[in-house]
């Protein structure tokens, strides 16, 4: 996403102290917007997409 | 104090303008609220100009003192949708029964009225208006008074200078047309009023025109600017009464009492250019002379883009308080339509996190054109980038939301009503599932939702239904687009989405398959997530817990728990309902279903 070397994988141990991490997290949680991808479902895997940074979460009729 | 019409306090260079001193001038202040709300818009007022208010019988209306330099701040007040400076209130006016005599009671009275400081009033508050608005105001402003007021005074927000709904957010829109917005709701400077009263509103002129004399600008001091300096003021009477017992209508009141205004003052009436707007507002006994402070209401202020049912600011305001929003609060609207709430919110409660959604892509798209639209002001008074919005919005489902159990701090919507989108029968269905699926998504305990709806019955029936994860803690009634609606604070139970109820220990025998039924009703548990158990050696625990059950199956079994069974077949629902009400748990059916999906599983080798 543009940011891929700055992130650890997986949440170090102790992070609510690692601030270097915080600020990463914060930057990428907060401060960056996505205007066009998607987003995926970690269990499924199903994809929603985003458009003008509005995700849709709609579920198709069989989905619900 | 009878005052000649050369008043000094008016004309726009009789002497200095408004000196420092009258900055320290004591004003009565009259707001218009939004009716049910005035109990909130007195905490803002309290809380933000350290003024106590008076809320008068006339619904939808407060009253508070505020020195005059404080004008600034009163404007920025976001549970107000108009303001007015009181000239004289009368708390008991004895109104003769005569009509001719009643109304010449009014045009005498116009002579004995204090107006001078009240119009010193309105004359500083001219000068923060003339920063915002595009029209010429005839009164002059000295750069000493100036200063003083705006310092610091940031517009009160009045008028949005963007238009062109269709364009998107991304496009730059070339600003400084004022906003033209339909107004979907009431008109303007009418206060809403319930029916039961006799009641009207006019607003006119005096009979007569008088010729606007130039010895109006003979008055004016010398050495002033040249703008509008000769015109003499121009000014309506705005009358709402209120009440069955008077002789008159306001229409007739407005246009003898303006009469005298105009006698009195030698201003030239008015209707739709005017700079003095007096108001009279009467209510039974009660009647309060007033000076328009605010041209159009504040309540559009955040809305750029609007929709069928765009809520009024000010009302968001107030139910968005109703939940007392604590920072890092996360608030959601899940029906959000053009985002008049989490807008208010996110601009108000910036120390909270604001989420909005809705499943229409047009009130999507809106909402998300008026965000920007937000961004843009906030942009405008500096050249650095804006900072963000502590807001966002998704396209969702109310049934399916994308939000973790009990993740959400607050929850504040306007439902819909049935009346201008969708319909009551679809409330009927969508009412519990919103409640369900608000309830799961909300921390239990601590959670509270403020919900507006008009469809009373339908609320009140589907909460009912959902007791044991919400309880109502308030209701305040209101008007909303001339319906009579209600909004509802409840607060989220202790109850978790899913059970857990707490342990027994058993003695089971081994080796046996286990199930497990509610006593009373037959449906079905879980025991450890799975609908048998087997009591193994190394298996330690057996919890035994509710499943989270469908909305349908759910609510099947309440509509068993609240009817007899011969009386299924009576309700008014579709026969298919009537056939799975009757389909009640069956311990034997599901032995043989669970003994068939055993075999079978059993059969393709799934089970070792």
């Amino acid at each position: 996403m543009g940011h891929p070397s700055e992130l650890p994988p997986e949440p170090v141990p102790d992070y609510e102290g690692d601030e270097e991490f915080l600020r990463r997290v914060h930057h990428v949680l907060l401060e960056v917007e996505v205007l066009e991808g998607s987003l995926q479902c970690p269990d499924s895997g199903r994809r929603f997409p985003i458009s003008r940074g509005i995700p849709n979460l709609l579920l198709s009729e069989d989905e619900a | 104090m009878a005052e000649g019409a050369g008043d000094a306090g008016l004309g726009p260079g009789a002497g200095p303008a408004p000196a420092p001193e009258d900055a320290e001038l004591e004003a009565v202040i009259g707001a218009t609220v939004p009716t049910g709300f005035e109990q909130t818009a007195a905490e803002e007022v309290q809380e933000k100009l350290g003024s106590a208010s008076r809320i008068s019988r006339d619904r939808g209306k407060i009253y508070f003192a505020v020195p005059a330099r404080s004008l600034p701040q009163v404007h920025r007040l976001r549970s107000v949708d108009n303001l007015f400076v009181v000239v004289q209130e009368f708390k008991d006016y004895q109104f003769k029964e005569n009509k001719e005599h009643a109304l010449k009671d009014l045009e005498d009275l116009v002579k004995k009225l204090p107006w001078t400081n009240p119009l010193k009033v309105w004359e500083l508050n001219n000068s923060l208006k003339k920063k915002k608005t595009k029209r010429k105001k005839h009164n002059l402003q000295s750069p000493v008074s100036k200063e003083k007021l705006n310092d610091g005074g940031e517009e009160g927000g009045a008028d949005q200078k963007d238009t062109n709904d269709q364009e998107d957010c991304a496009q730059n829109i070339a600003g400084g047309e004022p906003a033209d917005s339909p107004d979907t709701e009431q008109p303007q400077g009418v206060a809403a009023q319930n029916s039961g009263e006799e009641e009207d509103n006019e607003q006119l002129d005096a009979k007569d025109e008088v010729q606007a004399s130039s010895g109006g600008g003979a008055k004016s001091g010398d050495g002033q600017t040249a703008e509008g300096e000769g015109k003499v003021l121009k000014f309506r009477v705005t009358c709402n009464r209120a009440g069955d017992k008077h002789s008159f209508t306001s229409n007739e009141a407005a246009r003898d009492f303006g009469g005298a205004v105009q006698e009195h003052f030698q201003w030239k009436a008015d209707m739709t250019n005017f700079d003095v707007e007096v108001l009279l507002n009467i209510h039974s006994n009660e009647m309060v002379v007033g000076i328009a402070l605010t041209e159009e209401s504040l309540h559009r202020r955040n809305i750029t883009h609007f929709g069928p049912t765009t809520l009024r600011s000010t009302l968001a305001y107030g139910m968005l308080r109703l939940c007392d929003p604590q920072p890092t609060d996360i608030i959601v609207d899940p029906m959000c339509g053009t985002g008049a709430i989490p807008i208010e919110g996110a601009a108000e409660w910036p120390g909270c996190y604001h989420i909005a959604g809705d499943n229409n892509p047009q009130a999507v798209k809106r909402a998300a054109n008026n965000i920007c639209s937000l961004l843009r002001k906030n942009e405008s008074k500096d050249s650095s980038p804006a900072p963000g919005v502590p807001l966002d919005i998704i396209q969702w489902d109310i049934c399916n939301l994308p939000l973790r159990t009990g993740s959400v701090d607050i929850v504040v919507t306007d439902m819909p009503f049935g009346k201008r989108i969708g319909s009551k029968k679809k409330n009927w269905d969508l009412y519990p599932a919103c409640l369900m699926e608000m309830g799961r998504i909300c921390t239990p305990g601590t959670g509270r939702a403020v919900l507006l709806t008009q469809d009373k019955k339908c609320f009140a029936k589907a909460l009912s239904r959902v007791g044991h994860i919400w309880r109502r803690a308030q209701t305040v009634w209101v008007n909303v687009g001339g319906l009579h609606a209600a909004v509802y604070l409840l607060r989220r139970t202790w109850d978790r989405a899913e059970e857990r109820r707490p342990c027994c220990v058993f003695m089971l025998s081994t080796w046996h398959l286990w199930l497990f039924r509610d006593e009373g009703t037959g449906d079905g548990l879980l025991v450890n997530q799975q609908e048998l158990f087997v009591a193994a050696p190394n298996v330690t625990k057996a919890d035994i817990t509710l499943p989270v059950f469908t909305l349908k199956e759910r609510c099947l079994q309440v509509v068993r728990s609240l009817v007899s069974p011969t009386d299924y077949r009576r309700l008014d629902i579709v026969r298919s309902l009537h056939e799975e009400l009757e389909d009640r748990p069956d311990i034997w059916k599901d032995l043989e279903r669970l003994s068939l999906e055993r075999s079978e599983a059993l059969r393709n080798g799934i089970l070792e």
